[in-house]
């Protein structure tokens, strides 16, 4: 097998994987509209990475890493427990000044170190192409044994975006939530980059959300378009040489346009069907 | 001090005129709950001026970018508005986070395309300290110009923000209306980000809403309190990035998000007698067993 196509085949392996945890959270997401809450952790990864950098640790090296967990085990933590009481603050506009926040002393950091401002822009769109196997085998490994943790656990988590106020400790469900959330945004920002993690996030999950409820079936729908997307997005650069991220990005977003036009369509054809039924209760 | 004084005025000027407008735009953005509209428009933005510097080679801040900008905002604003009547499975607000990966994507698609218009550092800190009369200018006339139509529109613009369903139900066209306060709020954002850059005008659209509505309910009052805190935000910001030399832009958002979490501790630990008066305070787990 030649490098290229070894290069390939795990860029493919991860994408699969990382699928999956990231179209069932997206869900999650979606369904109690904490949108953005992946952007407070990645810029907040991001920083923690910055940090390291500032105090000598090489970026996306062993030590960054820790850096980077350290800020976003902090960002889980103030993710639960900030929850506005008062309806004319949404929970998501706490996320936007915390994402704020992350970024504002992202720029103050990057403005006292070196080059910071060539950091910033790798933190923008990470570096895939140059992932390395002992890296893809933790990434993997980590996500096998997150995709197991939240299905046993699922009727917990679920129960936050169904049923909220009603479980017990729902801070701490909704902590150990955003936790995972940050141990994938650790793992993924230093190869993916903040914006294509957002979108293996958001993307696939929003698709199947506009068709249906269910979580098991919108995971496998969001899973099939998302790695559909990602497979024409990674053979797109290769074969015209294009950046790698933003064209992954690209196509799950011509796939999300396609799929909102579609359910629009569905749904004036079934108000239409509605209307004539209406009118003809006999045909 | 003249030193000072000479090299703040303008940046202090700026932020008297965007903090004006935006703070009370972002009390439609919080009520909307559009949180991330500015970021989403601001890579709008970016997308017209690149697409004008890889077609026509012109420099950002001239006429055709501008134009190929605003051609983008209003083309966003009417997704926007069409996409809030016609989808109801997901909010509008998943809409415009995903409307800014795939913009920003295509920013950074287009800088590979065009390497050399790289300037992800600016355009989210800004250069707010490097402003002349003339942007200072242009932004008072443009922020005046929005804020008479939305002091003409403010009835229905409120109406909608404040319940899309009963306006639509009242028979107020919401489209048209949601499509007009994208497009207002696109085109104050086109000239804010041009400005003082994307952290800051996010920051100041969306703190002082918040921290206002810590205080208050009424339009009125909590635009009289953003106002103030744009007031003490500002001032503190620029004086710190000048004795400490940082970026001025994201220093004014720090201060603006210290003070917002400085009150919100405030309101919450304040003792209360009777009846909360303030139901805005911010609750966390913790303080919640203390009480209890």
């Amino acid at each position: 097998m030649t490098e290229a196509m070894r290069l390939f085949a795990l860029q493919i392996t991860l994408i699969a994987v990382v699928l999956v945890l990231h179209t069932y959270l997206g869900l999650h997401i979606i369904r109690r509209t904490l949108i953005f809450s992946d952007l407070v952790l990645d810029q907040l990864a991001a920083f923690g990475g910055l940090v390291g950098v500032g105090l000598g640790v090489a970026y996306a090296s062993p030590g960054s890493y820790v850096f980077a967990f350290a800020a976003v085990l902090l960002g889980a933590f103030l993710l639960a427990v900030i929850n506005p009481r008062n309806p004319a603050i949404p929970r998501e506009a706490v996320i936007g000044i915390l994402f704020a926040m992350a970024l504002v002393l992202s720029l103050l950091w990057t403005d006292k170190i070196p080059g910071g401002e060539a950091y910033i822009e790798t933190t923008m769109s990470g570096y895939l192409l140059w992932v390395t196997w002992p890296l893809i085998r933790i990434t993997l490994v980590t996500y096998v044994a997150l995709i197991l943790f939240h299905y046993v656990l699922r009727h917990r988590f679920i129960a936050l975006a169904e049923r909220p106020g009603e479980q017990k400790h729902e801070r701490l469900w909704d902590f150990l939530f955003f936790t995972t959330q940050g141990i994938i945004t650790v793992l993924i920002v230093p190869i993916a980059g903040v914006l294509l993690a957002y979108s293996f996030l958001m993307i696939p999950a929003a698709i199947a959300t506009l068709f249906t409820k269910r979580w098991g079936l919108a995971t496998f729908i969001g899973w099939s378009v998302g790695f559909v997307a990602c497979l024409l997005g990674l053979g797109s650069s290769y074969a015209w040489n294009l950046p790698y991220g933003p064209t992954l990005v690209l196509y799950m977003g011509l796939f999300f346009v396609g799929a909102m036009v579609l359910r629009a369509v569905l749904r004036s054809r079934k108000k239409e069907s509605v209307v004539k039924g209406e009118l003809c209760p006999t045909s | 001090m003249s030193d000072l004084i000479e090299m703040l005025t303008l940046p202090f000027l700026a932020c008297m005129l965007m903090g004006g407008i935006l703070s009370y735009l972002g009390i439609h953005v919080l009520k909307r709950e559009v949180i991330f509209i500015d970021i989403a428009v601001a890579q709008v933005v970016a997308i017209g001026a690149l697409a004008a510097h890889l077609l026509f080679d012109v420099e950002e801040g001239s006429l055709i970018s501008y134009l190929f900008s605003l051609a983008c905002v209003l083309a966003i604003a009417g997704f926007y508005s069409v996409a809030r009547h016609k989808i109801s499975e997901i909010s509008v607000e998943a809409v415009i986070g995903i409307s800014y990966a795939i913009t920003a994507a295509g920013a950074l698609f287009l800088m590979g395309i065009a390497p050399g218009h790289s300037h992800a550092q600016e355009m989210l800190a800004g250069a707010l300290l490097w402003i002349m009369w003339p942007q200072v200018l242009t932004a008072l006339i443009v922020f005046a110009g929005v804020s008479v139509v939305l002091w003409l529109c403010r009835k229905s613009l409120s109406a909608v923000s404040q319940d899309y369903a009963e306006a639509a139900r009242r028979g107020i066209n919401v489209v048209w209306w949601d499509f007009l306060f994208y497009a207002l709020l696109g085109v104050v954002i086109t000239v804010a980000v041009r400005i003082s850059g994307v952290v800051t005008v996010f920051a100041l659209l969306i703190i002082p809403a918040t921290t206002s509505a810590l205080f208050a309910t009424g339009w009125l009052h909590r635009m009289l309190l953003a106002w103030l805190i744009v007031v003490i935000a500002s001032t503190s910001g620029l004086l710190f990035s000048y004795y400490l030399d940082f970026s001025v832009g994201p220093a004014i958002a720090l201060c603006l998000g210290v003070l917002l979490a400085v009150t919100a501790a405030i309101v919450r630990l304040r003792p209360k007698s009777g009846p909360s008066r303030h139901p805005a305070s911010l609750t966390t787990e913790g303080l919640d067993s203390e009480r209890s």
